[in-house]
């Protein structure tokens, strides 16, 4: 599928009002997909955590960019959501007041399967697939577990 | 380039109902409108009423920053005896309902389908703390 080129390419500022704009390209995609609404509400709402730690967490400014692309075959619909920030390393959310730490376990819990990639000092990425068909929900495979913890942050 | 997008989305504080206040939501929300939620909810509470309705039901999308102030401003009404309810309107939209279903937040807030049942619920302080 990386050697195909994406219907859909965005480069975007990490910024938070960028990401409404690119649910309005997956809505966009899935229009001429028709794909069913449950799955592309699903697809929107993992889209949208994916691309949230990348303009919370990746950068240590507001000049970084966040870089998507959107893939579909027969069976499926991909999105891929790109930073080229800090990498995957435990650092606190550039305003901690906007993390509570649910984005991976949702992304897990709406995508028909999902990848992350990336190392400190290398960015992220994070590639997620949604079938066209289900065979069962992915929210009963990869359930969220815990609660909300005393501090704000989400505790499995 | 987001104007059209910017203009979909609202939150609103309606103050008609006496000793409880509304927060009416309508549109998709994300990280781009949670900081102008946490500021309605910290003035709604400021106010010190009986309770507090969130009101979901002209909501089309929710993602977790907008949980995470939800779930910051439930705590200040626990802490403040303040009673906070989450309505979500008789035909939600369903992926807000899905979001709240899958985190196991429905009896956390507590999350109730009409303003009838928000408006008793939210007269009752929470027990917990």
């Amino acid at each position: 599928m990386s050697d195909e080129a994406p219907i859909v390419h965005l480069d975007l500022p990490a910024r938070p009002e960028g990401v409404g704009v690119v649910r309005q390209a997956l809505v966009g995609v899935a229009d001429g997909l028709a794909i069913d609404g449950g799955i592309l509400s699903d697809a929107k709402m993992a889209v949208t955590e994916a691309c949230t730690n990348a303009v919370v967490h990746a950068y240590e400014d507001d000049l970084g960019r966040l870089d998507v692309e959107m893939y579909a075959d027969q069976e499926q619909f991909t999105v891929v959501v790109r930073d080229r920030g800090v990498g995957i390393a435990p650092r606190p959310a550039r305003s901690s007041s906007t993390a509570l730490g649910l984005g991976l376990p949702l992304i897990a819990a709406l995508s028909d399967s999902f990848e992350v990639r990336g190392g400190p000092g290398q960015g992220t990425e994070v590639r997620m697939s949604f079938s066209y068909e289900r065979e069962a929900d992915p929210a009963d495979e990869n359930p969220i577990t815990g609660g909300p913890g005393p501090t704000g942050r989400w505790e499995s | 380039m987001f104007d059209a997008l910017m203009d979909a989305r609202t939150i609103a504080l309606d103050d008609s109902h006496g000793d409880v206040l509304l927060i009416v939501m309508r549109g998709e929300h994300d990280i781009y409108t949670a900081p102008a939620l946490r500021d309605r909810l910290e003035e709604a509470l400021g106010e010190a009423p009986t309770g507090v309705i969130v009101d979901l039901s002209g909501s089309t999308f929710l993602d977790s920053s907008i949980l995470g102030a939800l779930l910051d401003a439930r705590r200040q009404a626990i802490e403040r005896s303040i009673g906070y309810v989450v309505c979500l309107g008789e035909d939600p939209e369903p992926g807000v309902a899905r979001i709240l279903e899958i985190t196991g937040l429905v009896p956390v807030f507590p999350v109730v389908r009409s303003r009838a049942e928000a408006l008793e619920a939210a007269r009752v302080a929470p027990a917990d703390a």
